[in-house]
C-alpha cells in the first residue's frame, strides 16, 4: 500500500496537517485539565462538600441522607456526596476508592476491617479530637469507645450498639403449641428444644450455627476462652472440636436443617436469614436486625439471647463511622461526626438502625418516643441483656478478622457437608485462622 | 487547485532520498498523532498498570497504602503461592475442570446449533436470534442470579424434574453439583462462537456438497470429510477464544457463590480466589502475583494450541501459515 498522502498536493498536505494539529487540540487540554486539581481547603463558610459512604438497606439509606441534610440546614456552608449501596460488595468498592486516593472523606465500617484500616492509617485518629473537645465522648460508654480503639487511636466512632441475639418464628411456635426458647437455657437444651420443633412444625428448629461467628465466640467465652486475645488466638483446636461436635450431634437428633440449607442461610444476607423464609425456626443474629428481619416476614418473631450463659454477651459496637486521614477537611468531617453521634434530633432520626444510638442520653430519648414495634422489641431486649452482661468485653478484633470468619464458613460447612470430621476441621481452622491474623 | 491524477510513482532517485525519508517522519508523526487516543489508552489503561503489577507482585502492597510505601519481597508472593497456599492449588483445580469440560461441550452445543440453523426456511431469522440472546444476557450478574434460583432445592429446573417423579439435589448450594450448574451456565451461552459457526459454514463452497453426493457420499461423511475440513480455522478460532474465556470466568461464579467459591469452595475459580485475595483480604501483592502466573501459564496454553493446529487446521487457500 501506497503511503496516503503521496499524490497530495502541498497545499493539501497543509490543510491535513492543521487538521490533524486541531483533532489533537482537545486531547492535550483534556491531560491539562486532569492537573488541574485544585483545592482552596475549607476554613470559616467556605463551600466545603464532604463525600460520605456507607453500606445498607433503602431504609438505612433514608435516614442518613436525612440526618445529613439536618446538618447541611444547620451549616449551610456543609454540603454532602452520599454514596451508599448493599453490604456485599462495600469493603471491596471502599478498598479500591483508597488505592486510587478517593477514599470518602467520611465511611461507614465495623469490627471486620476497623483494625486493618486503622494499622494501614487510612482512619483519622479521632483522640486529639476528643481532648480537645471537638468530638464529645462524656456521654458514649466506654466499652463502646474501647472497641473502636486501636494501638491507642480512636480509629472509628461506633454509631451504634448491638448484641448477639437468637431470633425465633412466635408464630410457627404458637401455631404447633410449642413453648418459646428462652435465655439462659443451656445448648443441649437449646438444641433439644429445636429436636422437638423439628418433628412437631416439620420445619428445622434451628440454623446450624456453626458457621456462625458471634455464636463460637459467646461459646468459647462461656467457657472461659474467647475469639482473640490481643493479636492472637485466644482458643485451642479442643474448643473447637467440642463445637463442631456438639452441631454434628443437633444435625444427627434432625435439629437443623441440610447442609444445603445451612449453606443458604450462611450465604444470604439479612433479609433471607432462615427464619424469615420460613426454613427454620430460629436464626442467629443481631438484636438491632429485628426491624429489618420483621420487615421481610408475616410471623411474629421473639428474640432472646444465644443460649448459655448470657453474661458472656457483650456491648458491641455495631458499625462506626470514620474519617479518612487525608481528608482535606478534618475539621468539618470531625464536627459531622460529633453531629451524628449526640445531636438529639439526629439521634432521633437514625432510631436503632445501626444499633443503639451510642449517646446515652440520645437513646434515653429514643426509646421513649420509639413507635416502631420491632424497634421498641429491640431496645427492650437489649436493655434487658445489658443488665447480664459481664464485666469484660472483647477488645477489637485484629486485622484478618474478616478472613477468619470467611475460613470458618468453609471449614463450618466441609463439617457439614460430611466431608471433614469435627477433629479434621478444627484442626484445619486452627491454622487457617492463624495464618488469617498473621500470628506465627 | 486542481488536483492532479496520481502518476505512477517511480524509485526515489538518489538525490531527493534525503527529502523523502524528512516526509516520511512527518507523515509518521501525524499518524502516531491520529493514533493517539488509542494509544493513550494503551499506555494509561493497560501497559502502565499492567507493569505496575508485576512491580507490585514482588511486594507486600496492600491497596489501604501508596504503592511507594509497599515494601518488597522479592518472590515470597509466588513462594507462598505454590507451597503455602492450599486454596491455590484448589483453585486451579477448579478452574482446570471447568475449562476441560465447559469449553468442549460449549463447542459442540454452538456447532450443533450453528448446523441446525444453517437452513433456509422461513422465520430462520428469528430462531437465530433466539439462540444468540443467551449470550447478549450471559454476562450479566441478573442471568447468573435467575440460575441460582432455578437451580436451587426448590427452584424451577426440580420441579420439572418432579413432574417426571424424580427428586433432584439442591444443586448450586450442593458441592457436589454447584460447579457443574456453572459449566451449564457457560454452556448455554454458546451464542457468540455459534454465531462464528454459521458464517464459517456459510463459506463453504456448495459444489463440495453436489460433488460428494453425486460421488455417494452421506450427511455424515459429507460432515466428517467437508464440514469439519472447511470449518477447521473457523473451530480453531473458537476453541483458541473460548478457552481463553473459559480459564477466564469469574462473574457468573462469583454470583452463584455469593463472592465466595462456596459451597466448600466447589466454585473456587481461579479468577475468584484472584479477586478475592486482592480486594477482600486486600494482598495486592500476592494478587498480581497470581494474576501474572495466570497470564503466563494461559499464553502457554494459547501457544500450545497453536502449536497443534498445524496438524489440524486446514486453510483452503493453501496458503502457507
Amino acid at each position: 500500500m501506497e503511503p496516503i498522502t503521496r499524490g497530495l498536493t502541498p497545499a493539501k498536505r497543509t490543510r491535513r496537517r492543521l487538521l490533524a494539529a486541531v483533532l489533537t487540540l482537545p486531547l492535550l487540554l483534556g491531560a491539562a485539565a486532569c492537573g488541574g486539581d485544585d483545592d482552596s481547603g475549607g476554613s470559616g463558610n467556605d463551600k466545603i462538600e464532604l463525600s460520605f459512604f456507607w453500606w445498607g438497606a433503602e431504609k438505612r439509606a433514608e435516614l442518613t441522607e436525612k440526618a445529613l441534610d439536618l446538618y447541611t440546614s444547620k451549616h449551610p456552608n456543609v454540603t454532602f456526596k452520599k454514596t451508599w449501596q448493599a453490604n456485599q460488595g462495600y469493603f471491596d468498592k471502599l478498598a479500591t476508592l483508597t488505592a486510587g486516593g478517593n477514599a470518602p472523606d467520611i465511611f461507614q465500617i465495623d469490627d471486620n476491617y476497623i483494625s486493618e484500616y486503622a494499622e494501614r492509617n487510612v482512619t483519622l485518629d479521632l483522640k486529639p479530637y476528643t481532648e480537645s473537645g471537638k468530638l464529645d465522648i462524656t456521654k458514649i460508654s466506654k466499652g463502646l469507645i474501647d472497641y473502636g480503639t486501636v494501638d491507642g487511636k480512636l480509629a472509628g466512632l461506633s454509631m451504634g450498639e448491638n448484641t448477639q441475639g437468637l431470633v425465633y418464628d412466635k408464630t410457627l411456635l404458637t401455631k404447633n403449641k410449642l413453648p418459646e426458647p428462652t435465655t439462659g437455657m443451656s445448648w443441649e437444651d437449646f438444641i433439644s428444644w429445636a429436636a422437638t420443633v423439628s418433628k412437631t412444625a416439620k420445619v428445622p428448629g434451628t440454623q446450624d450455627p456453626s458457621a456462625v461467628y458471634q455464636a463460637l465466640w459467646v461459646y468459647l467465652r462461656q467457657n472461659g476462652k474467647d475469639l482473640y486475645k490481643d493479636k492472637t488466638l485466644a482458643f485451642d483446636e479442643a474448643d473447637i472440636t467440642k463445637w463442631f461436635t456438639l452441631w454434628k450431634g443437633a444435625r444427627d437428633t434432625g435439629a437443623t436443617p441440610t447442609p444445603d440449607v445451612i449453606h443458604e442461610g450462611n450465604a444470604t444476607d439479612i433479609s433471607k436469614q432462615l427464619v424469615v423464609t420460613g426454613k427454620a425456626g430460629t436464626s442467629w443474629v443481631w438484636v438491632n436486625q429485628m426491624p429489618e428481619l420483621k420487615k421481610n416476614t408475616e410471623s411474629d418473631l421473639g428474640v432472646i439471647a444465644y443460649p448459655g450463659d448470657p453474661s458472656a454477651q457483650w456491648a458491641r459496637a455495631s458499625m462506626y463511622f470514620s474519617a479518612f486521614r487525608g481528608t482535606k477537611h478534618k475539621d468539618a468531617a470531625v464536627d459531622v461526626l460529633n453531629f451524628m453521634a449526640n445531636d438529639p434530633e439526629a439521634g432521633k432520626i437514625l432510631g436503632t438502625d445501626r444499633g443503639l444510638p451510642p449517646n446515652l442520653d440520645v437513646r434515653k430519648t429514643v426509646a421513649e418516643t420509639a413507635t416502631d414495634p420491632a424497634m421498641k422489641q429491640t431496645i427492650a431486649v437489649q436493655d434487658e441483656l445489658s443488665k447480664k452482661f459481664g464485666p469484660t468485653s472483647p477488645s477489637v478484633p485484629p486485622a484478618g478478622h474478616s478472613k477468619v470468619k470467611t475460613e470458618l464458613v468453609r471449614i463450618a460447612e466441609e463439617v457439614q457437608y460430611g466431608r471433614q470430621t469435627p477433629e479434621q476441621g478444627a484442626a484445619a481452622f486452627v491454622t487457617a485462622a492463624k495464618a488469617a491474623i498473621g500470628q506465627g | 487547485m486542481p488536483v492532479r491524477p496520481t502518476e505512477p510513482v517511480p524509485p526515489p532517485p538518489a538525490a531527493t532520498r534525503r527529502g523523502g525519508r524528512a516526509r516520511r517522519r512527518r507523515e509518521d508523526l501525524a499518524g502516531y498523532v491520529f493514533l493517539s487516543p488509542w494509544l493513550l489508552g494503551l499506555l494509561g489503561i493497560t501497559a502502565i498498570p499492567m507493569l505496575l503489577s508485576l512491580y507490585l507482585s514482588f511486594t507486600d502492597y496492600s491497596p489501604l497504602i501508596d504503592v511507594g510505601e509497599a515494601q518488597w519481597v522479592g518472590f515470597d508472593n509466588y513462594r507462598e503461592m505454590f507451597t503455602a497456599d492450599p486454596s491455590y492449588w484448589h483453585a486451579v483445580r477448579v478452574t482446570v475442570t471447568f475449562a476441560l469440560v465447559a469449553v468442549p461441550l460449549k463447542l459442540a452445543a454452538a456447532l450443533g446449533v450453528a448446523l441446525l440453523l444453517n437452513k433456509a426456511f422461513k422465520g430462520i431469522a428469528v430462531f437465530r436470534g433466539l439462540f444468540y440472546l443467551p449470550s447478549l444476557l450471559g454476562g450479566s450478574v441478573a442471568v447468573a442470579i435467575v440460575w441460582r434460583s432455578m437451580f436451587n432445592r426448590e427452584g424451577a429446573f426440580n420441579s420439572f424434574l418432579a413432574l417426571f417423579g424424580i427428586e433432584g439435589a439442591p444443586w448450586v448450594n450442593d458441592p457436589q453439583w454447584a460447579l457443574e450448574t456453572l459449566m451449564l451456565l457457560a454452556i448455554w451461552q454458546f451464542g457468540a462462537p455459534m454465531v462464528i459457526f454459521l458464517a464459517g459454514l456459510k463459506q463453504v463452497p456448495t459444489e463440495l456438497y453436489e460433488a460428494a453426493s453425486v460421488d455417494g457420499a452421506g450427511a455424515w461423511r459429507q460432515f466428517t470429510h467437508i464440514t469439519l475440513p472447511m470449518l477447521s480455522p473457523v473451530i480453531f478460532f473458537n476453541l483458541v477464544l473460548e478457552t481463553i474465556h473459559g480459564f477466564q470466568g469469574f462473574t457468573s461464579a462469583f454470583v452463584l457463590s455469593g463472592g465466595t467459591g462456596g459451597p466448600v469452595d466447589s466454585t473456587l475459580m481461579y479468577t475468584l480466589h484472584l479477586y478475592n485475595k486482592g480486594f477482600v483480604e486486600l494482598n495486592m501483592g500476592y494478587a498480581s502475583a497470581m494474576a501474572w502466573v495466570f497470564l503466563l501459564v494461559v499464553g502457554l496454553i494459547t501457544v500450545l494450541l497453536f502449536n497443534t493446529g498445524k496438524f489440524w487446521v486446514h486453510y483452503s487457500d493453501n496458503e502457507e501459515r
